[in-house]
């Protein structure tokens, strides 16, 4: 705050001794400023309250669409488990839909963690925060699930090895700036793979089309 | 215009100064209050959104599977379950439930619960699904 010195030294002050003026100039000085901390401090206040709500709105809507592929997904192979511990009781089918629908949760326990560990992070400066917005937006008119990061294969590091459909899902990894891009990235690649893993075990199961209809849509949302 | 002599010239700069100073430091406030609650607010919509997105989903693909399934039985039980299914798909169908604004949200969201757990209990498996249901985004019932 420049203008501080320059409204402390003009002609506005009274004709007196250099002791006095400088005495007055660093009076003024404090004054002034405390009124621009007190002010901040009632602005801060104000702009925090008038924009929480709207930022809530915004972050609800885009919470409830991440969920969406991995949610119906689960309760798809949750009903293909019922269904097989009715049908193929005891059987190696009942294990393979088991273990894909645990696999299915740790998913979708890492998108929520994703989702947590953002209200650890300092609020971004205002530049990031329009282009993750407009990223954002892009992806939400797009696809649910699917990757917002421009670069694909060198956002997490990935060196593309291990496509094998049940082999081991990834972690989310950390390094990235933009952690909240990367983390999606990579388990946006995870989610294709356990779409391919539930289509193929529907197929094995021999289970209607239009199940697999259901699943191929996902795939394509 | 009266004349204002230069006393009172004097004491409106300061006052003047006074308001200047509060007021710039209000604006700056008001900018980083703004961008702390915007970011503070999404933070909590998105794990709210989350949460009930995964729940009502989660629903969702659990009747249209069943459906797929039972689509082609005749017995009656499995008539019944069917029609159940079908009945959960159309609440939620009509179910804005990605709209925070939404009046009825709770209201259609303890609906939404209630018919999951009618078509439990017709399936026999309401055991089962509390632990996938509960899991990560919390929620039981």
């Amino acid at each position: 705050m420049s203008w501080v010195k320059s409204v402390a030294s003009s002609e506005n002050v009274f004709d007196e001794d250099v002791d006095d003026i400088s005495l007055q100039n660093k009076e003024w000085k404090y004054n002034m400023e405390k009124r621009a901390k007190d002010g901040f401090r009632d602005g801060s206040d104000a702009g925090k309250e008038a924009s929480l709500q709207a930022g809530f709105n915004m972050g609800y809507t885009e919470g409830a669409t991440r969920m969406t592929i991995i949610g119906q997904l689960k309760g798809i192979m949750s009903a293909v488990r019922c269904w097989c511990q009715v049908q193929l009781p005891g059987s190696p089918a009942l294990a393979s839909v088991t273990n894909l629908l645990q696999r299915l949760e740790t998913h979708e326990d890492e998108l929520v963690e994703a989702m947590r560990k953002a209200q650890q992070r300092p609020p971004p400066s205002v530049t990031e925060m329009v282009d993750d917005m407009e990223n954002l937006n892009v992806e939400n008119r797009n696809q649910g699930g699917e990757s917002r990061c421009s670069d694909n294969g060198d956002c997490c590091g990935r060196d593309g090895a291990n496509n094998d459909c049940c082999g081991n899902v990834r972690g989310v990894s950390e390094d990235s700036p933009r952690t909240l891009c990367q983390g999606s990235f990579c388990t946006a690649e995870s989610l294709k793979q356990l779409l391919k893993c539930c289509l193929d075990l529907i197929t094995e199961l021999g289970l209607p089309e239009e199940l697999k209809l259901h699943i191929q849509q996902l795939t394509h949302t | 215009m009266a004349f204002v002599s230069d006393g009172d010239d004097l004491f409106d700069s300061i006052i003047m100064a006074d308001d200047r100073f509060r007021d710039e430091g209000y604006q700056e406030g008001f900018e980083e209050g703004t961008r702390q609650g915007t970011f503070e607010g999404r933070n909590h919509g998105l794990l709210h959104g989350a949460k009930l997105g995964a729940e009502v989903s989660f629903y969702y693909g659990f009747a249209l599977a069943w459906k797929c399934l039972l689509q082609n039985s005749s017995d009656v039980k499995a008539r019944k379950r069917l029609k159940a299914m079908e009945s959960l798909i159309g609440v939620i169908q009509n179910f804005p439930y990605e709209d925070p604004q939404y009046e009825k949200l709770q209201e259609d969201m303890e609906r939404v619960r209630a018919k999951f757990r009618q078509v439990c209990s017709l399936l026999n498996v309401a055991t089962d699904f509390k632990e996938y249901v509960r899991g990560s985004t919390g929620m039981s019932f």
